[in-house]
């Protein structure tokens, strides 16, 4: 599943590139994120993103790559991961772009998500929400977070 | 297989609620077991804890008073389809229920169950809410009522705090002249969109219409701006406002595209349903003089 | 684990067992009881070829836990024929040809016995409802339909063999 979000956040364009390798500020965006580690600094990363819905726990170690960089207006990443307990695979593939619109930034966040195994079939709706949301979620954060500062 | 649980039976509903207390997020009720026995053997979920509802006596059955239909939240599906007291004051939840699913989950899965597991592409939850049913929750030492609607918080999820039994489901009669009916479509194992209304007409003008829709959104609920399209409208002229109402429900049904469909495919089935229920609930008034 | 000590009658038979909470209605009669007639398809709930009759009743043993049989009755396709007398159900389905690679068989046929037993003289509108969650990947239904028709009329004494 394709999620696009676009927001407009009230800091120059160099600012908001910085921070999105401010990693562990990065990861504190991402909604039930936690465990954040660098393995090489602007490549790899690691990370666990739990979740639930009802009774349904889902716990993901992702591993995140970092496919391509377009400094200062362009990123690429890949993250993936397998739950621990349930059989369902988790990738994603995250294209971040940053552009100057006017004294602000817009940044744009288009996320290809799939959820493989069972928790892909069984639990297909409930992702298909889920992952609008967290697109969502992240997006509202990296601006508040931009414009606290700013 | 599934994995190992140990199972408790309790005889009353504080014990019930006690063991749920003190096991916590380990436990979890158990009646027909039709979704929760499903889940666990597919290894989305596992309780080390079971507490048997089935157990404790006057959970289950249908009673009719002054009208008003009260069911245990352990009756079956089955049950309710075939109860005389129900096929007889309150046919379209009779219908509903024979529909649920298939004949092997309706005599062992109960209303309760499938209410409180709260799985979105469900029937039960959708059809009740345009009876203004409230539900009956108890725990030890205490009880409340709410209306149903407040159930559903989200997909899988009900208002029920952790020691929190669903013990009945009341049912109250609708107006003379009046008539409920629920359609749903699906074409995977679960319906993908449910649509049930209720009309009340008086001197050849729709005095109430009730819409809800279900399976769409992450809860079923009451569409109350799409029912206020509805209302007043001479019985005779309602076509626009149907479509209307239709588009209304439809959006605020609040659709994802998944497997069950587009969104805009969901949206549209919405206002076709709606249609459609609208004319069966029109003829059912128009075949009987109460109901 | 505390386990479940149980009185079953399974097909007649009475059984005297001990089985943990957790173990399936599917997994007793197959595994503890050697009855393969009973068969798992879908394992969840939706295709009927685990059908079996709880007091009368069609349920699939694929999710019911098996402690639920306590102090009931179950009946398995082996609990229909006697030798080699076939049920009325299953003589019907062998003349109508109401089965190909058989395997939704067993479940077909305890279905249309719980079908029959609570309403002798269904109409095939009836018999399409109740079996909808019977599922044949084979033989499309027609013939289904036909044999359980048929053995609705010669299990309640009407005259056989009309309208074929």
């Amino acid at each position: 599943m394709k999620v696009e979000r676009e927001v407009t956040i009230a800091a120059p364009r160099e600012t908001v590139w910085d921070f999105l390798w401010d990693v562990p500020r990065l990861a504190g965006c991402i909604p039930g994120a936690r465990d954040v580690r660098t393995i090489e600094e602007r490549k790899t990363y690691t990370a666990v993103v739990a979740d639930k819905v009802g009774p349904f726990k889902v716990q993901f170690p992702l591993t995140i790559e970092v496919v391509d960089v377009q400094a200062p207006e362009r990123l690429r990443v890949r993250a993936n991961g397998r739950d621990t307990a349930v059989d369902g695979l988790v990738k994603v593939d995250l294209d971040v772009t940053v552009t100057p619109a006017e004294t602000e930034t817009a940044l744009k966040v288009a996320a290809d998500i799939s959820v493989l195994g069972k928790l892909g079939t069984l639990g297909h709706s409930v992702i298909v929400r889920k992952g609008t949301d967290i697109v969502d979620r992240f997006a509202q954060a990296v601006r508040a977070q931009l414009e606290a500062k700013a | 297989m599934l994995r190992p649980f140990e199972l408790s039976e309790p005889t009353s509903v504080a014990e019930a609620s006690e063991l749920l207390a003190r096991h916590g997020d380990a436990a979890r009720i158990y009646a027909g077991g039709t979704e929760l026995i499903l889940v666990m053997k597919e290894g989305l979920v596992h309780y080390e804890h079971l507490v048997n509802v089935k157990t404790i006596p006057g959970l289950a059955g249908v009673r009719l008073d002054a009208g008003t239909l009260r069911l245990g939240a352990a009756t079956s599906h089955r049950a309710l389809e075939r109860d005389p007291l129900v096929r007889q004051h309150f046919p379209a939840v009779a219908r509903m229920e024979a529909d649920v699913a298939n004949v092997r989950v309706r005599e062992v899965g109960t209303l309760g169950g499938n209410l409180c597991f709260a799985e979105p592409h469900a029937d039960p939850g959708t059809l009740l809410q345009v009876f203004d049913a409230t539900a009956r929750i108890e725990k030890k030492g205490s009880a409340r009522t709410i209306p149903l609607e407040g159930l559903f918080v989200g997909p899988f999820e009900t208002c029920l705090e952790g020691d929190e039994l669903l013990t009945e489901i009341v049912v109250p009669p609708l107006p003379s002249r009046s008539a409920a009916a629920y359609l749903k479509f699906g074409f995977l194992e679960r319906p993908s969109v449910g649509v049930a209304v209720a009309v009340t007409l008086d001197d050849g003008h729709v005095a109430d219409a009730r819409i809800a829709v279900g399976c769409v959104g992450p809860v079923p609920r009451r569409m109350r701006e799409a029912e206020a399209e509805l209302r007043g409208k001479p019985r005779t002229e309602t076509g626009a406002a149907l479509a209307t109402a239709g588009r209304i429900a439809g959006r605020a049904a609040d659709a994802i595209t998944d497997l069950h469909g587009s969104a805009e495919y969901k949206e549209h089935l919405v206002g076709v349903l709606l249609r459609r229920a609208w004319d069966q609930a029109l003829a059912a008034i128009d075949g009987s003089p109460r109901r | 684990m505390k386990e479940i000590a149980m009185t079953v009658i399974v097909n007649g038979d009475k059984h005297d067992l001990t089985v943990p909470p957790h173990e399936t209605l599917i997994e007793c009669l197959r595994d503890r009881l050697g009855l393969l007639g009973v068969k798992k398809s879908c394992d969840v709930q939706v295709c009927g070829t685990c059908t079996v009759l709880l007091d009368d009743r069609p349920v699939s043993a694929c999710t019911v836990l098996a402690f639920e049989a306590r102090g009931r009755s179950v009946r398995t396709i082996e609990g229909l024929a006697r030798g080699d007398d076939l049920h009325p159900v299953q003589e019907a389905f062998v003349e109508h040809g109401a089965l190909q690679c058989g395997f939704c068989t067993p479940g077909m046929i305890m279905a249309t016995v719980a079908l029959i037993n609570e309403n002798p003289r269904p109409t095939a509108d009836e018999v399409k409802h109740y079996m909808r969650g019977n599922i044949c990947r084979c033989t499309g239904y027609k013939r289904i339909l036909e044999a359980i028709l048929d053995a609705s009329r010669r299990m309640s004494g009407a005259s056989a063999g009309n309208g074929r």
